[in-house]
Parts: C-alpha cells; structure tokens; sequence
C-alpha cells in the first residue's frame, strides 16, 4: 500500500478507537434533536403567515449552518493540531519517519486521513440536518450537496492550516492559532458586508483582502447562496438589505474564487510539506 | 565479562593492528567481514562518517566526528549524558543535518531512503501508536517497510517471542509499562531482517532480567550478521556485547577500538618477590613500567601475554616470586580518565 494511504488509515483508526466520532456524532445528535423541535415550532407558529413561515425557515437553517460551520471549524482545528507536533514531542512519529517514508508521505497521508473523517462528518450532519428540516417543515435547501461541499471545504480549509501550524508549533498555539484565524476571517467577511453596504472602500477593501488570505468566509458565503431559496434571495434584494446582511450571499462564487481556494489548499500544504521537511527532529 | 565474550572479541579483533602505545588511537576504515576477518572491499562499512560536525547555534554538539562501524559488529558508543550521543544517531538516521562532513550509512547517504529499508532503530524517547494494540504497531512497521503482507504475521509473532511480549500481542501500547513498551520498541526495530540496528540507550526503562535480554539479543543481531550501533552511558552494557567501542565527550571522539585495544595496554601486574636486592629490575623494563607500592611491585602496561615469561625473568635471577596479581583496568576506570578524571 502506498505509503500516503498506510498513514492516512493508521489516523482514522486512531481517530475512531479515540473514540472522537463518537463524541462528535453525540453533540451533532443533540443539536440536531433540538433543531428539529425549533423548526417544527417555526414552520407551525400561528404567528406567522405561510409566506412569512417560508422565508423564516431557510434564515434559521442559514443560522443553523453557521454554528455548524464553526463547530466543524473548531473540530478541524481541534484534531489537526496535535497531528504533527503532539506526535513529535511524545516520540510516537521518530519510528515511522526513519522507515524508508517521505515526509511529504506523512503530511499527506496525515491531511487525507483528518479531511476524510471531516468530510465523513460534515456528510452526516448536513444530511441528517436536512432530514430534519424536510420532515419538519417541507422545506429543502436548492442544492444540499453543494452546500455540505463548501461546508465540508471550509473546514478542510482550516484543517490544512493546522496541520501546518502544527509542523512548528506546540499543541495548543496551533489550535488556538488557527481558531483565532477562522474568527479574523469571518470578521473581515462582517466588516466587508458592512463596507459594502455602508459604501466605505476601506471597509470594503477589508473583506476582499480576507477573502483571500483566507477563504472561510468565502466558501461560508458560497455554503449560505446555496442554502437560500430564490423567494428568499428576491425578497432580500427587493429590500436592498442583501449587501450589509452577513448571513445573505448574493450570488454564487466565481470559478476564478474557487480556482483560488483550490490554489491556497495547494499552497498552503506545500508550505506544510516544506516546514515538516526542514524541520530537524 | 565473561569469557566467552572474550574469546569472541579476540575472534573479531583479529584482524585489528596491534596496539602501539597508551595513547588511543581513531579506527581506520575497514570492511572486514566479521566471520573470519578478510577485508571485502565490494561491501561497504555499516556507517562511516567523516568530519561529522552539528552545531545549534553557538553549541557545538558534535565536532568533526570520524569513525566506522563495520558490518556485523556492535560497536558501542559511549560517552556521558549530553555528551552528543543522541545526536549523532539523529544525524546518521537522517533526522537533523549535519553542519559539516558527511556519512555513509550502508554505503548510502545520509537519510537515504533505501538505505532505511535495512535500518532498525529504537529511539532514547520510544514512544508507540497508545490505541493500537503491540500486534497492530508490529504489522504498521512491516507496512512501512513494504514487506510482503504473507510475511506479516510471521515477523510480528517473531518479533514479540524475541522480546517476550507474546502474551500482550492482543493488548494496547497505551496499557503497557515503560519497559514493555521498550521491549516492543526493541522488537519493531527487529523486523525486516535489518542490516543495521541503531539502539539508543536500549535498557534505560528495563530490569535486570530485561537487560540480560537485551543483551542475548544483541549477540543474536551480530550472529546473523546486523550491524548493531549501540548507544549506551551504561559501561557495563558495553563491555558485555561490544566487539568494538568508541568514547565520545562534548561531541569529539575521545577513543575508539576494541575493548582489548582501550583496556590491553592498561592492564599492569602486582608482584611479592623476596630474595632480590637492589634495583634489580632496571634491566627488566621492557616489561612496562616498574614502581614499588609498599611491599609490593608493580609493573604498569605490561601485556598480559607476558606476565607468565617476566615470572619465570624473575626466578631466573633467583627471586623467591610469592604473589603474581594481574590487574586488568576497568573500562569504567579508562572512561573516567578518558574524560578527563571527572
């Protein structure tokens, strides 16, 4: 088996016997429950007209997601930092780099092995989220799948900067580093919104600089365009209240934005590869 | 020491120059074959390193090492703690680079990739995969090495039957003590049948018993023919396994050469003799150095070959020899005066 592979399964193996899915699946469980008894409240106020109902929901799954986006964030941030730096102060990782492996081989198989337990729970949650929101209220966001995709790449985003945190720095300054970063990020994403909607370049300039150095937002964005309704986005835009909301995306992301997060991941992993490669052990 | 051990150092050393005076002397470059001493010149040293320096900033760790390590042989490398040791096994494994000279190991360059296909190592700091159980991290190496999945099963259960862990095959790193965990390193540095065995300080964590098979392990590497770079502050360990030795203090190479060679010229004999006036001796100082201790004389680096042929001098002069103690000095006692009396 390739080496990239042996690494990649030795993680979700850990991962699994640390017993961390369980742990996550338990949380998701619960918070899951609890939104399905929000939405079936929602979707049957008698407060609300049927018109008002169909807005109200997609906004709340729109909230939902968010703090499901940073859950993920901070469980992604949470098992990528100690990947490499708690592996080299314990001595766990001496054997495995003097076996006739690439180091490259350990970063990769490192990442593949957390972005795939990631994805596996991002997958999950999404779905059963979206069960829940369907069965409660009827209601399916236009394009599920994409949105578990940006969701699921927003985490894998933070994962990679983690991970290569975690080639330099110690357990904990890794994490709290790279929550930090996913926290600037979206704020820069606020004070982007609140640029444009306000009409201040500085402001505006802000967001679009974080959108690149670091693309949570972004993809946070891309999750949101496809998790709204079109009465949603033609009602928000009706309104002229779209470009200050930053829990509104106005259109989907450009191939040239994703091409780019595509080039950080790359990026931001070579720079992983080359730490852990001059790293003196 | 026992003397088998003995018996089989001199085997080994056979092909060594003799020894030429008290000072030590740095090892030539040699690819003897261990099993009947013939140079081969078509198989490269197990390591071979020269002008070997690593600096971290203005700290010198190691300074301009030289030595080689023949394959087949263990070869000890001594020295006090933070004397460099450890980071010379980090260099040679590829793990940190060297701010000068070069090394062959197994012939190939430093971190060399197929060459670590033929190297076990059991780190000073082992620690192993804690969820996995003992079966499952000997089955991960024999991965990492791209052995023949057929071959798996077998060199795991090999591996724990060596290092007495059969029983705790099924049970999880995490549960295990520190010795049985430097057991099981013992035997992950074992699969595959290496060429080399780096071992670094292999008994720190083990009992007595532990340490006896450490030991018969070690005689067994070298008997099938591994190269075995023991690393070790423990001078008794040494004396017990090694063929060959160097003493390392403040990253320089002190003394290298066989036990026999760092101890031989130090060995000195005690004589009661009676019946002899004068400084009769002063035409016998071929033999080595003569002083009086109180009644007795005794001879420094004489070798011990000829304490039988300086007796028989004696009474050939009519001394009445009443005692004849020869003395061997320990390598404890070479150690500390190598490093300088500490």
């Amino acid at each position: 088996m390739n080496p990239t592979l042996i690494i990649a399964s030795l993680t979700i193996k850990e991962a699994v016997r640390r017993r961390l899915l369980v742990a996550f699946a338990a949380i998701s469980v619960v918070i899951v429950g609890l939104s399905a008894w929000g939405f079936d409240r929602l979707s049957h106020a008698h407060s609300l007209t049927s018109g008002e109902a169909n807005l109200a929901v997609p906004q709340a799954l729109i909230l939902f997601m968010f703090m499901f986006s940073f859950v993920l964030a901070l469980s992604a941030s949470a098992i990528a930092s100690p990947a490499i730096s708690s592996e080299l102060e314990s001595g766990v990782l001496m054997t495995v780099v003097t076996r006739p492996i690439r180091r490259t081989e350990v970063i990769l198989g490192k990442w593949l092995g957390l972005a795939t337990l990631l994805a596996g729970y991002a997958a999950a949650v999404c779905a059963l989220e979206f069960g829940v929101v369907r069965l409660s209220s009827g209601f399916t966001p236009p394009d599920p799948v994409l949105v578990t995709l940006y969701l699921f790449a927003e985490g894998a985003l933070l994962l990679t900067l983690a991970l290569l945190l975690s080639t330099r720095i110690p357990v904990i300054a890794a994490g709290v580093v790279g929550v930090a970063v996913f926290g600037a990020g979206w704020l820069a994403g606020v004070v982007g919104s609140l640029g444009s909607g306000l009409n201040i370049s500085a402001l505006r300039t802000v967001g679009e600089v974080g959108r690149f150095v670091l693309p949570t937002d972004g993809l946070w964005h891309a999750a949101i365009y496809y998790l709204q309704p079109s009465s949603l986005i033609t009602q928000q835009l009706s309104q002229g209240n779209g470009r200050n909301d930053p829990f509104f995306a106005q259109g989907a992301p450009s191939a040239a934005y994703l091409l780019w997060v595509a080039c950080w991941f790359v990026i931001v992993l070579a720079l992983a590869v080359a730490s852990f490669e001059r790293r003196e052990l | 020491m026992s003397p088998s051990n003995s018996a089989e150092r001199a085997a080994i050393d056979s092909g060594e120059p003799a020894s030429t005076g008290a000072s030590v002397r740095l090892s030539a470059a040699s690819h003897s074959s261990p099993a009947d001493g013939t140079p081969d010149p078509t198989v490269s040293p197990a390591i071979h390193a020269m002008g070997l320096s690593k600096r971290f900033g203005d700290t010198v760790a190691v300074d301009s090492l030289s030595m080689t390590v023949r394959r087949g042989e263990v070869f000890g490398f001594l020295g006090p703690n933070g004397a460099g040791k450890t980071t010379v096994v980090k260099l040679l494994l590829g793990l940190a680079r060297p701010t000068a000279g070069e090394a062959l190991v197994l012939g190939a360059p430093l971190g060399d990739r197929e060459a670590r296909r033929q190297i076990g190592y059991l780190p000073e700091l082992f620690r192993y995969q804690p969820l996995l159980t003992a079966s499952e991290v000997l089955r991960l190496h024999c991965r990492l090495l791209a052995l023949p999945k057929a071959t798996w099963e077998d060199e795991a259960r090999s591996a724990l039957e060596t290092v007495d862990l059969l029983e705790r095959a099924s049970d999880r790193v995490g549960t295990f003590s520190k010795g049985m965990q430097q057991r099981l390193g013992l035997g992950v540095a074992l699969l595959g049948t290496p060429a080399l065995v780096m071992l670094d300080e292999p008994t720190s964590a083990l009992d007595p018993v532990g340490r006896h098979d450490v030991r018969a392990i070690i005689r067994a590497l070298r008997d099938r023919g591994s190269a075995v770079f023991l690393n070790t502050h423990l001078l008794e360990e040494a004396e017990h396994v090694c063929d060959r030795v160097a003493v390392i203090d403040k990253g320089r190479v002190a003394a290298t050469g066989s036990l026999d060679e760092l101890l031989g010229r130090h060995s000195r004999v005690r004589l009661r003799v009676e019946g002899l006036d004068g400084d009769w001796w002063a035409g016998l100082g071929r033999f080595g150095e003569w002083h009086r201790e109180d009644e007795w004389l005794v001879v420094d680096g004489i070798e011990p070959s000829r304490i039988a042929g300086l007796v028989g001098e004696l009474v050939a002069l009519g001394g009445q020899v009443q005692a004849v103690i020869p003395e061997h000095q320990s390598l404890e006692a070479r150690f500390l005066e190598l490093l300088g009396g500490r």
